[in-house]
């Protein structure tokens, strides 16, 4: 059976090349793939084979052909040869997406071979959605029109929908039998509600395949395909597999009521319905379309009943359905490819031009009809005697079968009259054997095998022989019994129908089928629901976006600090009551800036609060700290006022009132989380501190009393190299950002100062917009002040200041100067490029720390040199310190550049006119 | 003060981290000193060059299971398979990264400074060479990837993220067209990012307070055994599961997801989707296997939540997307929660499982979006839905690779996406999670609606005046494309061996 797959795909693959060499002879060719099997099946009664495929998964190419599977396979590639034969004539010889088409439907055969002899149930799925693929495909062969589009999407939604219901009920039969192996879970049905389960989500797959109620929406509006394939597709091959399925499963699952239950319910209003419609369309294939949906009912309902006589009836009707429906289709294939068109109100008069045609065509419906001495009787009369056993569930479902039958007949009949009737004479010119051929040996075959019934029913019988009930023979004569005479009713009351609706003239063909309203209004919800989803969770907006990701955070630490209680209650609320009045302006100052509206009010509550905390830090007895905090402030302050002055004066967008409540709770609420967190951190320590050995060591190995300072440059000096090569990375980022043109970048060092005076008190010309006053004062001031961070920078050791803090008075200084006078100002108080000072500064660093290892320290060990010096008197030296002159400079530079940058590049930027657009 | 003794380092096993970080370093130097014209071809080299040899060293330590470096990286089955992962995936997104025959200059821009609009923009737009800087940024951040799914501290771990993650804040603003939109992104991402990485960095330090240290298995005997509040234990295992789970994009974090994914420049959106995703679930599973397998009950639950809503939300929003990219965007999203899926089993299937899946994702979705960059018109990429009707008649070829790739999206057997749902959902399953797998499945059938809807478009309808056309692609993208198609369908139909791979590597050391 592998070899037979293996054809079929090499077949598939190697179709479109066959088709460019040989034109459209080469479907007859590819013919011999679906041939293949057909002889095979013919010739073999039974076969399994095993493959190992992915053994983590427990999946196999476990291959088992059964009477079930033979009837299947014959089908399948008989019908399959022939339709491929068929086509050979049907497409032009000049249609240029045929070796598309050719391969597809070869692969389409393949599969369909494939899902009818899997013996696992995955292999099957496999099979099963492979089918669904390329059925799609094949429908949309050359359908372009709105409703080929939908129907499309409609057939891949619901066959895939279904798909999946099915894998999910072959999943749990299978881990609940422990083997997904057919052969092996029918003998040992698991039992128990997981049973029923696995049954109703089978069914819903087997369902949406075979077109069944409720699902029968989509096989009508699949009928925009080709006539091959809907010949193909939905009448022997792709429908079937629902069919098929229920077929395989029933002779186990029959202990299952809800089973049974379900497929013949479901069966049953499916088989009336489709009858009723068909009765009502114009389009000869939009009837046959009906018809099969009608007769695929038929089937379920009889195949999911599971005793002896139906099942064998079931299986009758399956041959006798493929063999006359794929026949009618190809009828219709001539009718519409010889007069171009398909609607029964046009036709008229082809019975009288085309008599072989016709012949083939009447022979076909009379199979459908269940006329003796077809196929389609013979099924019929089994169905029903399977039926007729006086049961009362049995006598109500015989009627329902009945009712269905005389709807059948009567389509039946409006088929022929409609295809064929008339008297008008017909123009077309009749088709060549060729295209006809196909055709007649497919009702042929129905003849024949009505005829030979006892041979069929040898070779079926095997199938239903391990189902309860009594035995039944498939003959065409089992003398005067119920069946015949209900074939006769059925019949007498098929005519009758025909008789009184065929002249009337209904539009009831523009209605969709049923459920197409029901799958809209779903397809819509869903639509609605994703539409309404997107606007509220999707709008774009950043502060949205934070503000699911923060609520979640609150909800989960929340979750997991109020899980967590007690909470330790190490709790000192503060050392002096001026803690609380300071912690409480940092409040006040923090709220005014989240409620300020101007941008620059906002920005100076934030350095309030940033003051206020430096306050803390002295209250702390960390003067070090404050002095570092309230310098950094300042300058942050200085920096945030020039970029200020580029954005507009207030917020732009002030949110609504409700929004903004929220955004205040969400605030809240994250603050507090926040502050519960480091509170519970903070109590929950148990370990000593490992600072606490700071002060000592800060003496003994750093030499110096400073403590945060020695940290700074000798304990955690690694961690200084590394904050001050990011602040060079940093401020060079920043003047690359606002420098536009490389070219400014390279000259952004200053042209010697234009102004008077040399040397120290370098000034400059041309700023006359400015204050006098204050360019005098901070002319004045400014060395003293430079002075002033020097003396940080050295004493920082052991007092208060270091070369961070120095740094920064010197910047402010800097931005004094620049503040008063303007760039020409600061050019001239610092004449160097703001670059060379950074890399002046981490040079240094870094030379500090290697310069250890000629000395046989280790990188950034210090040492310490006491001196005595004639004028300075007792110097005490660590070599650390010139680590902090690196720090020292880097500062200056960092603040130098953004100076130049956010400042006097901008003051240029906005004094030039807008660059033109 | 006792002498510090540098910890025995294993240079062979860290050599792919350290090749990239290298050539990442070496494109730096490029930049500064190769000539302009020369930037490219040499970078691209550079960069494909060094992710191979490294591919390659990753192959050769395949046995290796060992923790180096003072316990701070952990080279063991899963992070050796995750590396040649990203490495692969990496090579491919560089293909798709490299490409400048599909629009003159390349997709990226030439100076990402210039004003937006303005005439020098314009100027830009019609073709100066692309920026070469996005080489060393692509490599940065692949060997952040590879650092982060073996980090086996959290401050490591914490270091690889931001590796991994600044230089793709930097990529997603390189468009060269719409560069407003890849500017919004970029910002978007970044602050969220920030937000996400800051969470992390409070629950590490969370988490040190309970166990007294940031190694995973002190952790893990800390869970076992410890005096400490069980608050900061929870709440630092929230705050970290908050950063990790803000880069895989699960929900409620994914709402930065399709605007990144829309406005970064497509061959980054696929980088970001194929390997930013591996790197992601790695370090997920190493953090919760290795970490917190102690309180796997009570995580479970709220992690499996948080896949449930991520497949919904990534399902039901994919149906009314009208733009392919935030329709991939989406898919990614629901992809999350299936890959959550099979973290939550907690089980060794659930790591192979999850492994499996990555890689096959991966291809695909690195193929999606090279084609996507290849429906163009003359304003760049046609990533409106709309505009892709009828492209199955203009570009039979194109359109047959992207149906098989929306297949494998859906699921449907013979292509990966069908076995790694199975392998997930099998483990789930296995693990007692089955209530993930009835939403896994719901979900996939919600969202192969979209799928099978651009599929239907592409095929059945009629070509329109606006639809676009394809351009030819060049050699990378059509190897690109070709690998991905290749991977997709090898996995669906020959898995055994890659499952073989994720079983054998799905032990963590400990």
């Amino acid at each position: 059976m592998l070899v037979l797959l293996a054809v079929h795909a090499l077949a598939a693959v190697l179709a479109p090349s066959l088709v460019r060499a040989l034109g459209r002879r080469a479907l007859y060719l590819l013919a011999l793939a679906p041939a293949a099997a057909l002889g095979w099946a013919l010739t073999t009664a039974t076969a399994t084979e095993t493959h190992p495929w992915v053994p983590q998964l427990g999946l196999e190419v476990a291959l088992h052909m059964g009477a079930l599977g033979r009837l299947m396979v014959v089908l399948v590639g008989g019908v399959g040869a022939l339709v491929l034969a068929y086509s050979a004539r049907y497409f032009a010889p000049d249609d240029a997406g045929l070796g598309r088409f050719a391969a597809l439907f070869v692969a389409f055969a393949g599969a369909m071979l494939g899902l009818v002899v899997a013996d696992d149930l995955l292999l099957l799925y496999v099979f099963w959605e492979l089918t669904t693929v390329l059925s799609y495909l094949l429908i949309g062969h050359d359908a372009a029109r709105r409703a080929g589009r939908r129907a499309a999407l409609q057939a891949l939604l619901v066959t895939t929908f279904g798909g999946l219901a099915m894998l999910v009920g072959f999943i749990v039969l299978g881990e609940h039998a422990g083997s997904y192996r057919w052969s092996v879970i029918a003998g040992d049905l698991p039992s128990g509600p997981l049973l029923t389960v696995a049954a109703v989500l089978i069914l819903l797959g087997a369902l949406s395949k075979s077109a069944l109620v409720p699902f029968q929406f989509w096989l009508p509006a699949a009928m925009a395909a080709p006539t091959p394939v809907s010949a193909y597709l939905h009448a022997a091959a792709m429908v079937k597999a629902g069919v098929f399925l229920v077929a395989l499963l029933t002779p186990a699952f029959a202990v299952s009521a809800v089973w049974q239950a379900v497929a013949v319910t479901a069966g049953l209003a499916t088989l009336l319905y489709g009858g009723w419609r068909a009765l009502r369309e114009h389009d000869l294939k939009l009837l046959l379309a009906y018809g099969t949906v009608s007769q695929l009912g038929l089937l379920v309902a009889v195949l999911g009943t599971g005793t002896r006589t139906a099942a064998l009836a079931g299986a009758a009707m399956v041959l006798a359905h493929a063999l006359f429906k794929s026949a009618l289709f190809l009828v219709v294939g001539v009718v519409d490819h010889v007069t171009g068109t398909r609607d029964l109100r046009e036709l008229s008069g082809l019975g009288r031009r085309m008599p072989a045609l016709a012949a083939v065509g009447v022979l076909a419906a009379a199979s459908m009809a269940g006329l003796p001495p077809l196929a389609g009787f013979v099924g019929k009369e089994a169905v029903f005697a399977a039926f007729a056993t006086g049961a009362p569930l049995d006598t109500a479902v015989l009627a329902g079968l009945v009712a269905g039958s005389a709807l059948t007949v009567a389509y039946s009949a409006r088929f022929v009259w409609g295809a064929f009737g008339g008297a008008k004479p017909s123009e077309a010119l009749p088709p060549g054997p060729a295209l006809l051929a196909p055709a007649a040996l497919l009702a042929a075959a129905g003849l024949a095998a009505g005829l030979a019934a006892p041979v069929v029913d040898g070779l079926l019988a095997p199938y239903a022989a391990g189902l309860p009930g009594p035995g039944y023979h498939l003959a065409l004569w089992h003398g005067l019994s119920v069946p015949l005479g209900l074939s006769a009713v059925a019949v007498t009351a098929g005519a009758a129908v025909f008789a009184a609706t065929r002249r009337r003239s209904r539009d009831a063909a523009e209605r969709p089928p049923a459920g197409t309203a029901a799958y809209d209004r779903l397809m819509h919800g869903v639509d609605r629901l994703a539409v309404e989803l997107t606007g509220a969770t999707q709008r774009g907006s950043l502060p949205f976006y934070l503000g699911v990701i923060l609520l979640v955070m609150v909800v989960l630490a929340g979750v997991a600090l109020l899980a967590g209680a007690p909470w330790p209650v190490a709790l000192r609320p503060w050392d002096t009551p001026l803690q609380a009045v300071v912690g409480a302006v940092v409040a006040v100052a923090a709220i005014g800036a989240a409620r300020a509206h101007r941008r620059l009010t906002a920005m100076i509550l934030v350095g309030v609060a940033g003051y206020a905390v430096a306050v803390l830090f002295i209250l702390h007895g960390a003067p070090d700290l404050a002095l570092t905090q309230a310098l950094v402030e300042t300058a942050t302050i200085v920096m945030f006022v020039l970029v200020l002055r580029r954005l507009p004066a207030t917020f732009s967008e002030r949110p609504l009132r409700g929004s903004r409540l929220v955004r205040v709770a969400i605030g809240v609420a994250v603050g507090a989380v926040a502050a519960a967190m480091a509170y519970v951190a903070a109590a929950g320590r148990q370990a000593r501190p490992v600072s606490l050995g700071f002060p000592d060591l800060a003496v003994s190995y750093g030499g110096g009393d400073n403590v945060v300072n020695v940290i700074l440059v000798d304990i955690r000096a690694w961690d200084t190299m590394g904050e001050i090569s990011v602040l060079v990375v940093a401020a060079t980022g920043v003047a690359s950002l606002i420098f536009r043109r490389s070219a400014d970048l390279r000259q952004r060092a200053p042209a010697p100062p234009p102004g008077p005076g040399t040397g120290w008190l370098r000034t400059a010309t041309g700023a006359a917009q400015q204050s006098i006053v204050l360019q005098v004062v901070t002319r004045l001031i400014f060395h003293v002040i430079v002075l002033f961070s020097l003396y940080l920078l050295f004493s920082g050791h052991d007092a208060p200041g270091g070369g961070f803090a120095g740094g920064l008075v010197a910047a402010l200084a800097l931005a004094v100067r620049y503040l008063a006078g303007g760039r020409d100002e600061l050019n001239a108080a610092a004449p160097v490029d703001a670059g060379k000072v950074l890399g002046t500064g981490l040079f240094v660093s870094v030379g500090t720390g290697l310069a250890a290892l000629p000395f046989g320290g280790q990188i950034l060990q210090s040492a310490i040199v006491d001196l005595h010096l004639p004028v300075l008197g007792h110097v005490h030296l660590v070599t650390s310190t010139f680590f902090d002159i690196g720090v020292y400079l880097i500062v200056v530079g960092l603040v130098l550049d953004i100076l130049r940058s956010l400042g006097a590049e901008m003051d240029r930027q906005m004094s030039e006119p807008e660059e033109a657009a | 003060m006792e002498d510090l003794n540098l910890p025995p380092i294993d240079y062979a096993a860290l050599s792919p981290i350290l090749i990239l970080f290298g050539v990442a370093c070496l494109g730096v130097l490029v930049e500064a000193f190769a000539p302009r014209r020369a930037r490219h071809p040499v970078q691209l080299v550079l960069a494909i060059g060094g992710s191979v040899a490294a591919l390659v060293m990753v192959v050769l330590e395949r046995n290796t299971r060992v923790v180096t470096i003072g316990d701070a990286v952990a080279i063991d089955g899963p992070s050796l398979f995750l590396q040649g992962a990203i490495l692969l995936l990496g090579i491919v997104s560089l293909l798709l990264i490299g490409e400048r025959s599909l629009e003159a200059g390349g997709p990226f821009v030439a100076q990402a400074a210039l004003t937006v609009g303005s005439e020098k923009d314009n100027r830009q737009a019609q073709g100066a060479p692309g920026n070469t800087e996005i080489y060393p940024l692509a490599v940065f951040a692949l060997s952040g990837m590879l650092l982060f799914v073996a980090a086996n501290d959290l401050l490591t771990m914490f270091i690889a993220l931001e590796v991994l993650s600044l230089p793709l804040y930097l990529l997603c603003a390189l468009a060269r067209r719409k560069r407003l939109l890849s500017q919004e992104a970029a910002l978007k991402y970044f602050l969220l990012g920030s937000y996400a990485s800051a969470f992390f960095l409070f629950g590490v330090a969370l988490l040190y307070g309970y166990a007294g240290g940031v190694n995973l298995q002190q952790i893990n005997e800390a869970v076992a055994a410890s005096q400490n509040s069980d608050i900061l234990l929870y709440a630092g295992l929230a705050l970290l599961a908050i950063g990790l789970l803000f880069k895989v994009a699960a929900a409620p974090f994914h709402v930065w997801t399709p605007d990144v994914y829309q406005g970064a420049p497509t061959p980054v959106t696929a980088f970001m989707a194929a390997c930013t995703k591996v790197a992601g679930f790695g370090a997920l599973l190493r953090v919760l296997y290795v970490a917190f397998e102690g309180v796997q009950w009570d995580y479970q639950p709220v992690i499996g939540t948080i896949a449930v809503l991520t497949m919904i939300v990534g399902s039901v929003l994919a149906v009314t997307q009208q733009d392919i990219k935030r329709l991939l965007a989406y898919s990614s999203i629901a992809n999350a929660g299936y890959l959550l899926v099979g973290v939550v089993a907690q089980n060794r299937e659930g790591v192979s499982s999850t492994l499996f899946y990555l890689v096959a994702y991966g291809f695909t979705v690195l193929a999606a979006f090279g084609v996507v960059s290849l429906v163009r018109d003359a304003d760049g990429e046609a990533t409106h839905l709309s505009r892709w009707a009828g492209l199955g008649r203009r570009s039979p070829l194109l359109a047959a690779i992207f149906t098989f790739l929306m297949l494998a999206f859906a699921g449907i057997p013979l292509t990966s996406g069908f076995i790694s749902k199975f392998v997930v959902f099998g483990a789930a399953i296995d693990g007692g999670q089955s209530w993930l797998v009835v939403a896994g499945v719901v979900t996939s059938m919600i969202i192969a609606f979209p799928y099978l809807r651009v599929i239907v478009m592409m095929w059945l309808s009629e070509p329109a005046e606006t639809t676009p056309t394809v351009s030819v692609p060049g050699w990378m993208t059509s190897a690109a494309v070709f690998i991905g198609v290749l991977a997709t369908l090898a996995l669906g139909v020959v898995p055994s061996p890659l499952l073989d791979l994720t079983n054998d590597a799905s032990l963590f050391v400990r």
